[in-house]
């Protein structure tokens, strides 16, 4: 096993002195916040303010009422008129859209008042006009039934509120669950995409510089691909320690200087809580040992295609597609896993080897064994190995053979019949 | 007879074709063996069972007298295949010290040995170039290198001179022949017969997956010769042929091919030509070149047997 271990040792270091490795470092982190608050910023970007007609035929809505509500939250406008807009677009009578408040008893309100608009609007926009006009409307309710302050304040705020607790799991909290989940779930998916894919280059890349056979009279072409693989997971494990130790040493800056930095006191206050409310140990090992798992399973099976192709780039994505869209169809079950974590579809997803590295990365924030029974851990973590087990061997037969043939295009077909192949 | 290899009954059939369908061979110690063969004649396919990458089907391999086992015997094998290459972005000696450490040899051991070799081949500046930057010629010679870094007992050479010029194809020749007395079997696959008359002492041929040819190279041109005499000398011309114990082929100035029975041996030829007063300056037997004998027999098979069938 020495010869497994000296390649290893050139697969990592080739990578590792590289500057792409450098720089992919660096800027992974960079991107990937980017990416996640990118998201957050788009999302609060395109929120729609609305100015919005009110012709009240009531007499509750007054002038004053609407100004003062504007005044609070200016975000959409509420517009007193007389008469209905004539004209059925923005551009010339400067309306989002219209409400007529017909003539209402104070007792019983109306719930199925109608904003008309001239296009279609999200419910935060409408939302928001609506929750002025309730504000407006609780004014004339407190007014009508001659509440005063103190009575108004025990209508707000007595009230009986539900919090679903996990009992059997103390520390699970849904939305850092959620948030977790989903970080991890990505995480590990572009792990398997990103490295999955540079063995698949490595292989094709000793495929094209004709030293394959050179190195399998050396090597077994099981070992060779074993070496690979596990030297490009330790360039991916590398990469993974350098940035959690990032992490940590900003984390503890954070503390240090917290009291002196509002924002930094409450991102550091709010990164406690978080860790407070799950199992860090518990993750962190559980990714670990899904990321190496996954990477351990997809990487064999690029392997695999990295020798069965030639040098044209176009075959290799083509017949890696199958095994990518494996890799999507994960983060989509995952998607639906982090939404109901105890539904069969999380379960079935998590247990299964080629979707459980992702599926399961987002249960496990939900807690174990709360959400997560150890059978269900224990079952997929046994299955991930005896997967991944499974095709670094079959791989390693399709690589002995596809390794050494030049010129022909191979089908998956044909890949299939080599792993059967006896011998 | 002290052979270090010796195959018995190989067998490997793809889907397509038989690619080695029985072949029995023994190579000696210290021997410089031609494997020769057209293309797709199963040269290839037996060499990768002699290294271990591919199992046979049927028979067995005896290496060293012991039955051969890929796991430990490769460290015992160098082989430089036809289809060769290195990594083309690692520096030259990392590379080098990289495959004999593959090989089994220790970080050390291989470096002292690196430099011995980089320096018999004046190679010593080449430590930290890429191999990307080093030309065609310059790649061949640091993969001979690489092959019998590890001191193998037996090197098994695939077409080794293609893409070397003249100067240094002699070097590596000069580097064969001293390996041969140091002890080293080589096997040799090529298509140059020229090459294989001057460097082999035995020779195989093989074609469509079997064996037709395996003695030494003296022994297949008495095989295959022809009985036919170049005799050069005063007063030929002048000969009467009438009596003469053997045909003419060609005359040409003073010099004349001749065709013998196999009975009459050269002695009676050579009292017949001084008793007709013949003035013998060169009297001497032709015999074909490994060229002719190869053309020969395999000639008449179709070269391109279908290899992938689809």
């Amino acid at each position: 096993m020495k010869k497994i271990w000296i390649i290893i040792e050139r697969e990592y270091l080739t990578r590792v002195r590289k500057k792409t490795f450098v720089i992919s470092t660096l800027l992974f982190p960079l991107l990937y916040i980017a990416l996640i608050g990118g998201m957050g910023f788009i999302a609060e970007k395109s929120k729609e303010t609305l100015t919005v007609a009110v012709i009240d035929y009531s007499g509750y809505f007054t002038k004053e009422a609407i100004a003062a509500e504007n005044n609070v939250d200016p975000s959409s406008t509420l517009v007193l008129a007389t008469n209905l807009p004539q004209e059925n677009n923005k551009e010339d009578n400067g309306y989002d859209g219209y409400i007529a408040i017909p003539s209402l008893n104070w007792q019983q309100g109306n719930d199925s008042l109608i904003l008309s608009t001239y296009k279609s609007y999200g419910s935060a926009a409408t939302g928001v006009v609506e929750s002025k006009l309730n504000r407006i409307w609780r004014r004339v309710l407190n007014d009508s039934l001659q509440l005063d302050v103190s009575k108004q304040a025990i209508l707000v705020q007595s009230k009986i509120g539900l919090i679903s607790r996990n009992i059997s799991d103390q520390q699970a909290n849904s939305a850092t669950a959620e948030g977790i989940g989903y970080f991890a779930g990505f995480l590990v998916y572009f792990i398997l995409l990103i490295y999955g894919s540079q063995v698949m280059m490595g292989v094709m890349e000793e495929k094209t510089n004709r030293i394959a056979e050179v190195i399998v009279s050396s090597v077994r072409p099981f070992q060779m691909m074993l070496g690979k693989i596990l030297g490009i997971g330790a360039v991916a494990l590398t990469q993974f320690l350098i940035w959690i130790i990032f992490v940590f040493v900003v984390y503890n800056v954070g503390v240090k200087s917290g009291t002196s930095m509002g924002f930094m006191a409450e991102a550091v206050g709010g990164i406690q809580r978080m860790m407070g409310s799950v199992n860090v140990p518990l993750i962190l090992g559980c990714f670990a040992f899904y990321f190496l798992g996954g990477f351990f399973f997809y990487a064999s099976l690029y392997g695999a295609i990295g020798s069965a192709v030639n040098e044209d780039m176009r075959e290799a994505q083509s017949l890696s597609f199958p095994v990518t869209m494996l890799v999507i169809l994960s983060i989509a079950v995952m998607t639906a896993a982090v939404a109901n974590p105890t539904g069969p579809v999380a379960v079935w997803g998590s247990i299964i080897p080629f979707s459980s590295p992702i599926v399961m990365m987002a249960r496990i924030p939900y807690g174990v064994p709360g959400t997560v029974p150890v059978w269900q851990l224990g079952l997929s973590m046994a299955l991930l190995i005896a997967g991944f087990l499974t095709t670094v061997w079959f791989a390693g037969k399709i690589y002995r053979t596809g390794i050494l043939m030049y010129g022909k295009k191979i089908t998956w077909k044909e890949m299939i019949r080599w792993a059967f192949a006896k011998g | 007879m002290d052979s270090i290899l010796s195959l018995k009954h190989l067998r490997k059939h793809f889907e397509s074709q038989k690619a080695v369908d029985d072949i029995s061979l023994e190579i000696e110690r210290g021997q410089i063996f031609g494997l020769l063969g057209p293309n797709g004649a199963g040269k290839t396919t037996l060499i990768r069972m002699i290294t271990g990458i591919f199992y046979p089907d049927q028979g067995e391999i005896f290496f060293e007298g012991k039955k051969f086992d890929p796991l430990i015997d490769v460290a015992k094998i160098g082989y430089m295949p036809e289809e060769r290459g290195l990594y083309k972005k690692m520096k030259v000696g990392e590379q080098v010290l990289y495959l004999a450490q593959l090989k089994g040899l220790h970080k050390q051991e291989a470096k002292r040995k690196i430099e011995n070799w980089f320096g018999r081949f004046g190679m010593e500046s080449w430590w930290d170039k890429k191999v990307e930057d080093l030309s065609k010629g310059m790649g061949q010679k640091l993969q001979f290198v690489t092959t019998v870094l590890h001191d193998p007992s037996l090197i098994i050479l695939d077409e080794p001179f293609s893409g070397l010029d003249p100067v240094n194809s002699n070097l590596i020749k000069d580097e064969i022949f001293r390996l041969a007395q140091g002890g080293s079997t080589i096997i040799f696959s090529t298509h140059r017969m020229e090459q294989v008359e001057e460097i082999c002492n035995h020779i195989a041929l093989v074609n469509k997956g079997q064996k037709i040819l395996d003695s030494t190279v003296q022994e297949v041109k008495q095989q295959y010769k022809k009985h036919q005499y170049l005799i050069t000398g005063r007063g030929l011309d002048k000969l009467a042929m009438e009596q003469a114990p053997f045909t003419p082929v060609s005359q040409k100035d003073n010099s004349l091919l001749i065709q013998i029975a196999a009975q009459p041996n050269s002695s009676t030829v050579l009292r017949f030509l001084l008793d007709q007063q013949v003035e013998i300056t060169a009297f001497q037997e032709q015999l074909p070149s490994l060229n002719d004998i190869f053309i020969q027999s395999v000639g008449n098979t179709p070269t391109a047997r279908t290899f992938e069938k689809n």
